[in-house]
């Protein structure tokens, strides 16, 4: 079974807008302007059961609103969403004992609470009974070892103390999928790395479902089998993981220090991307030229060290972002010739 | 739907112990806040003591009539402001957007947002209130009607602030008027109804609730009268059926934020 559905889901926001000053602020009140923001246009997609998706974008793609769709925060102006054959605006309660929610920028936690309270409360609004609920609490207080501040109030918890506690919180009921926006923003990589092995646990044993935002390639590469990149409110790209590494992996980068500063070749599928005074870097498009043919261009007898490697991730994202609709998207990972 | 019923009230009181915990953090605040409520009403009343001495009954109200007044407004202000402060501050979570956890929890909204604070001074209101009900020398069965009156008038009283403040789902800044309405309830509550006549009355009546929340109780309480009782009930239930329904539409309506922000 599909755990999400998605079809041409859309939400335009309207906004007031003001010109500066007071004179701006009397003809706002006098012929108010409201501007249309095109938050998410169009956006479909399905998500099966188990699976870890990553949905990406850069600020403002409309990943948030997209999550708040899908959860029942927020009505859609047109589409069908359908979370785990449920209708979030219909059926909003019903579909919320069934899914858990972490928004890394927002709490859901009672800040002069300890964790411990809060978890009563989260085992109040989703009816699990009171020893069903020390039982649970211990559980996941022991794996995600938060014995030592579970009776600490919240506001006096670091961050990442925090956002584990909001992530427990959301997990008590055991929901079958999981929304994540941004879950590890501004958090360090010990903490990060905790949360991913966190998030992992939950879709292994569980077979939970994992819907994740985050600017973070770690947490989308270490985590995540599938892609969806958004831009501008549309789907730019739905790939698996593996597809999208495979054809970058036709570019490699080549970096060399040579013993003195030495004129580099000048042949088709290679490109010098930078150059100071004897390091150079070098991309090679191995659809164009064998790296072996590309690496017998260089003087190996004035070459001190050499280092080869795939384009990182990060990169490929960022072309993906630059490019502005699906047919330039699909240019850029197309292997050349 | 019994259980449903218990789960959900099992939450609305959990949320308000957590409440009140966050307001005891500090606990000798929290008695003053209390007490001074309590000292400040009673000044007030003295104010009409001394009236008392020089008339015997001042817009159709006796003394004994005006401890009524005073009480069941305090109790129904408090009460209101124990249970569902929120909707006090309605338009501006929904302004803010901050309605977003509570539409992701399995329970009532509405419920779940109403409950989500206490006014720590209310519960001096309303202890006042409740005293001042006492005092006045009702049988007990006046006294338990006394009390099924201050629970429509609290009803009435959190439908109207729901009322106008679930405007804010269609326009910015109704704050200002949804805080200004409740205001003229309470500050007219304060006064008999004798001393309006005409437009005004009817406007006290129909259009900011008071006659309903108070006027009419304390009529009652005076003198038993099951019209006006029934006309009580039934605004209450026809107010607050109003009221949910345009939350409710209004919730279609809701944007949320993408600001960054933390549970109060
Ligand atoms: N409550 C709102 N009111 C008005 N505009 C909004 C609101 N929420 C989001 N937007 C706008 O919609 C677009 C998408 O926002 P969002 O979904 O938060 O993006 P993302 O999460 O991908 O960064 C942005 O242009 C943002 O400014
Ligand atoms: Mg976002």
């Amino acid at each position: 079974m599909q755990a999400i559905r998605v079809e041409a889901l859309t939400k335009t926001f309207r906004v007031r807008r003001k010109e500066k000053g007071m004179r701006g602020s009397i003809k706002a009140i006098l012929r108010p302007q409201t501007e249309e923001i095109r938050a998410v246009h169009g956006v479909s997609f399905g998500v099966e059961e188990g699976e870890m998706l990553a949905f990406i974008g850069p600020n403002g793609a409309g990943k948030s609103t997209t999550i708040k769709m899908l959860t029942g925060i927020l009505y859609p102006d047109g589409g069908r969403v359908e979370v785990l054959g449920i209708d979030p605006t219909k059926k909003r309660r019903q579909l919320a004992y069934q899914i858990g929610t972490v928004f890394g920028q927002k709490e859901q936690l009672w800040t002069h609470l300890t964790p411990y309270d809060n978890f009563r409360f989260f085992g109040a609004i989703y009816d699990i009974p009171d020893e069903e609920m020390e039982h649970r609490i211990g559980e996941l207080a022991e794996r995600f070892e938060l014995h030592e501040f579970i009776n600490t109030p919240v506001r006096n918890l670091s961050l990442g103390q925090r956002i584990r506690c909001e992530i427990v919180a959301s997990l008590i009921h055991r929901p079958k999928v999981l929304f994540l926006d941004e879950p590890t923003i501004g958090l360090d990589p010990v903490v990060k790395e905790q949360i991913r092995n966190l998030i992992r646990q939950m879709n292994r044993e569980y077979n939970t479902t994992i819907f994740l935002t985050s600017h973070d390639v770690g947490d989308i590469e270490k985590l995540c089998k599938r892609i969806i990149i958004v831009n501008d409110g549309q789907i730019v790209l739905d790939d698996s993981m593996e597809h999208l590494k495979y054809h970058y992996l036709h570019k490699k980068i080549v970096e060399v220090k040579m013993q003195e500063e030495t004129a580099l070749p000048q042949v088709a599928g290679i490109t010098v991307l930078k150059q100071k005074g004897s390091h150079a870097r070098l991309e090679v498009d191995t659809g164009a030229v064998e790296i072996g043919d590309a690496l017998r261009q260089i003087n190996v007898e004035n070459m001190e060290d050499i280092n080869i490697s795939n384009v990182p991730l990060e990169n490929i994202i960022m072309e993906i972002y630059r490019a502005k609709d699906r047919q330039q998207v699909k240019a850029a990972i197309a292997p050349v010739g | 739907m019994l259980t449903a019923v218990k789960n959900q009230t099992r939450v609305c009181l959990l949320s308000l112990k957590y409440n009140i915990m966050r307001e005891m953090v500090n606990k000798v605040t929290f008695l003053m806040n209390i007490i001074f409520m309590m000292l400040n009403n009673a000044c007030i009343l003295i104010q009409w003591f001394i009236l008392f001495r020089l008339r015997e009954e001042i817009g159709g109200y006796t003394m004994r009539e005006i401890m009524m007044l005073w009480g069941l407004t305090a109790a129904s202000f408090g009460l209101s402001h124990i249970l569902f402060a929120r909707v006090f501050s309605l338009p501006e979570l929904i302004v803010s957007g901050k309605l977003d956890s509570y539409l992701v929890q399995p329970k009532n909204v509405l419920l779940g947002v109403l409950t989500s604070a206490t006014a720590v001074s209310a519960i001096g209101d309303f202890l006042y209130g409740v005293a001042l009900l006492l005092f006045c020398g009702l049988a007990v069965g006046g006294f338990l009607l006394a009390l099924l009156l201050i629970v429509t008038g609290t009803v009435i009283l959190t439908a109207f602030a729901l009322l106008f403040g679930s405007l804010a789902f269609w326009f910015v800044r109704v704050e200002i008027l949804g805080n200004q309405m409740v205001m003229g309830i309470v500050s007219f509550a304060t006064y008999p109804d004798g001393i309006f006549q005409g437009i005004s009355r009817f406007l006290l009546y129909f259009i900011i609730p008071v006659g309903m929340a108070v006027y009419h109780p304390v009529h009652i309480l005076a003198e038993f009268d099951a019209g006006r009782l029934f006309t009580v009930l039934g605004y209450a239930c026809l107010l607050s059926t109003a009221a949910v329904a345009v939350f409710y539409r209004g919730l279609r309506r809701y944007s949320s934020s993408s600001l960054m922000e933390a549970r109060m």
